[in-house]
């Protein structure tokens, strides 16, 4: 078998909308504008709970990392800020990796914002953060009310040089941009992997994104679309990373799968089809014209798409369980069954990562738990090392250090002393100014 | 002109008119275009972006519009002319005529966009789906007005109207209207007239009733139809009646100067 790390994606969505026959009574679809007279506090709450906890359990189950996106003005998603989730997450963790896929960087007003964020979930997280930087769905380019879709794309481009820059270069800098002018970039906070945390980046295919991928060595996030079409990504930004000299390693693409496991393969089926059914037919249902917002995508792409065989082309919501198979969309089944479509599909695409989305929006709870638990214990071991310790207990603690005296072990020397002047106006050391003897005046 | 091809239809004589379409219905004369021609020098650009005018990378704001119209005004020797816009051709030519309030005689806007009203904001055409078009735009009354080419490819036709709406959202997407409106119009010195349609499901009556307050020589009308009441797309749904409207107002004022 092949060696693979997993992640499970939670999307923490709020199911109790309406179903896709009836829902034209009070919006198109659920993007974008279905009323919140749907919301119900405390029904949102227990969602909301549900996805935090069932990520936190995770780490006990010895995977490798959780992933989780934000989504806005709607039910699909009730977390709306990646970085926030992502900081609940470090501190109820210890170990795993957290993958916030992502943040929206054009929903900020300013990349430097979303910089501190990360130095701070960093640090929070103990250098435990991945970073997913998705352009965002065109449908929620009809809420932010930061930027116009057809700006997305160049936007996105200077806020991503903004903000690597801010991570990786000493500061103060002037940033003279066309959309972004800072006249003092000095980003303090920052973040405590050298030189920033890993980035994802997830990508339907469009060529641009790919190519920012393999220039910077970033992990390829491979949304789901027609299979056909992923292999065809898949080896593109193989050939892509071999433009830029260097062949990636399988970890540099990240496959995305639905996942059910069960006893047996009836079982998985009866455990998860209606929640799966209800996913499509309600979760990924949008028109045109929301999806994909004036510019949102670039001349090539849609012309793929308006040709056939493109991103989508067909409609998502009518996609049955047979449908979801046979497009290797969905790997379900007992540990067996799912194992061997598992090393099957992710060598087809070369993945070395396997992004598990287990959650079909309707799924209770208590299923999730448990097609995880058998995930974790029947599936995963066979794609690990001997031992199937996750990446976080392999080798040394990458963590910079837990405890005071470590800290005080591996820490660089304060560059300047923290002096302090006295009423009688002599300059002391803080450090032992409140120890007579040790209070002398000193120079700087 | 200055890198950008412009293209722009012409025809007619007497006063000259240039007249700034809306968000589609380009590529083509139009039966209004022929009616308008038959009494004036019409000019009918096709904006940056539009019909086939390509986009140009610089293309963000209103204002680059307006710049670009006075290039092409200038090229085409044009001093004294009459501007209409239509829809958000209507928001362009407004603020044309803020910015040139002396190249212009008169100033007409038919059904304009680009006021904020608060309480009262336009249809959201940049969610239209193609099943809501017809009674948003039309009032039900496409199929009697609209022929469309059955020869056209269907790809070409589905990108480029993305790529106009495009052009739209670059230019009024993030915000919807210019607040400044409200005090920049005062500068506008030639007599205008609104024109809003009867039963407009894009643009609230308030908008008409606004411009027609904020502008200094501004005057109301409302365009009836033949045998429906009118909607937004004036310009297919009575292109003869708009266009002896905008005429009669071109000439008088024209006999005024």
């Amino acid at each position: 078998m092949s060696e693979l790390e997993f992640y499970p994606f939670h999307n923490g969505a709020y199911k109790h909308v309406p179903h896709k026959s009836v829902i034209s009574e009070h919006s198109r679809t659920n993007f974008v504008s279905l009323p919140t007279t749907f919301y119900d506090k405390a029904l949102a709450q227990r969602s909301f709970d549900d996805f935090l906890e069932i990520l936190i359990g995770c780490e006990r189950l010895g995977y490798d990392g959780v992933l989780h996106s934000e989504q806005h003005n709607g039910p699909i998603g009730l977390s709306a800020q990646a970085m926030l989730a992502a900081a609940y997450l470090a501190a109820n963790t210890e170990r795993m990796l957290i993958a916030a896929v992502g943040p929206i960087l054009n929903a900020y007003l300013s990349p430097v914002r979303l910089a501190e964020e990360i130095a701070m979930v960093d640090m929070l997280s103990n250098g435990r953060l991945i970073l997913g930087l998705p352009m965002g769905l065109g449908a929620q380019y009809h809420s932010y009310g930061v930027t116009d879709p057809t700006a997305a794309r160049d936007r996105f481009r200077e806020g991503h040089e903004l903000l690597i820059r801010s991570m990786t270069e000493e500061g103060p800098f002037a940033f003279q941009g066309e959309w972004f002018n800072v006249p003092y970039v000095n980003l303090w906070p920052r973040p405590v992997q050298d030189p920033h945390p890993p980035i994802w980046v997830p990508a339907a295919g469009s060529r641009e994104t790919l190519e920012l991928c393999a220039k910077h060595h970033y992990t390829y996030q491979a949304v789901l679309t027609p299979r056909k079409v992923l292999l065809r990504n898949c080896e593109l930004f193989r050939e892509l990373c071999a433009e830029e000299g260097y062949e990636p390693p399988p970890q540099q693409i990240a496959a995305v799968f639905f996942v059910h496991v069960a006893e047996t393969d009836e079982q998985a089926r009866r455990e998860a089809e209606p929640h799966f059914a209800w996913l499509m037919q309600n979760f990924f249902r949008s028109t045109f014209q929301d999806s994909f917002a004036p510019g949102h995508v670039s001349e090539g792409s849609l012309r793929g798409m308006a040709a056939g065989g493109g991103y989508r082309s067909r409609d998502i919501s009518e996609m049955s369980w047979d449908d979801l198979i046979a497009e290797d969309w969905l790997i379900a089944g007992s540990p067996d069954t799912v194992g061997e479509r598992l090393e099957k599909l992710t060598s087809e695409m070369g993945a070395g990562r396997v992004i598990v989305y287990m959650d079909g929006a309707s799924t209770p709870r208590w299923m999730i738990e448990k097609t995880l638990a058998i995930f974790a214990e029947e599936v995963m071991p066979h794609f690990r090392p001997p031992g199937g310790k996750p990446v976080w207990a392999r080798g040394e603690d990458s963590r910079p250090f837990m405890t005071a005296s470590e800290c005080a072990a591996v820490t660089g020397g304060a560059k300047a002393i923290a002096a302090a002047q006295l009423a009688d106006g002599s300059l002391v050391d803080t450090r032992t100014a409140h120890v007579p003897e040790l209070r002398r005046p000193i120079e700087l | 002109m200055r890198g950008l091809a412009t293209t722009y239809r012409r025809a007619g004589s007497g006063p000259t008119v240039v007249y700034l379409h809306g968000m589609d219905l380009t590529q083509r004369w139009l039966p209004f275009h022929q009616s308008l021609s038959q009494r004036v020098d019409l000019i009918a650009p096709e904006q940056p972006g539009f019909g086939d005018t390509p986009m140009p990378q610089w293309l963000r704001s209103i204002d680059d519009v307006v710049l670009h119209l006075d290039d092409l005004f200038e090229t085409l020797g044009l001093d004294d002319l009459h501007l209409v816009g239509f829809s958000l051709g209507g928001w362009i030519a407004a603020a044309f005529a803020v910015a040139y309030p002396r190249r212009l005689t008169s100033l007409t806007l038919a059904a304009p966009f680009g006021l904020r009203v608060v309480d009262s904001p336009p249809y959201d055409v940049f969610r239209m789906t193609p099943e809501e078009s017809d009674d948003v735009l039309f009032n039900g009354h496409r199929d009697e007005v609209i022929t469309d080419d059955p020869e056209a490819d269907r790809v070409e036709t589905f990108v480029h109207s993305y790529l106009e709406l495009t052009a739209a959202a670059r230019l009024a997407w993030n915000p919807r209207y210019d607040h400044r409106f409200d005090r920049r119009l005062e500068r506008v010195a030639c007599p205008a007239l609104v024109i809003a349609a009867q039963d407009d499901h894009v643009l609230p009556r308030e908008h008409c009733e606004r411009w027609a307050e904020l502008l200094p020589s501004g005057r109301l009308t409302v365009l009836e139809g033949r045998s429906a009441p009118t909607g937004h797309m004036m310009v297919a749904l009575e292109p003869k009646r708009l266009a002896d409207l905008i005429a009669d107002f071109v000439t008088a004022e024209e006999a005024q100067q």
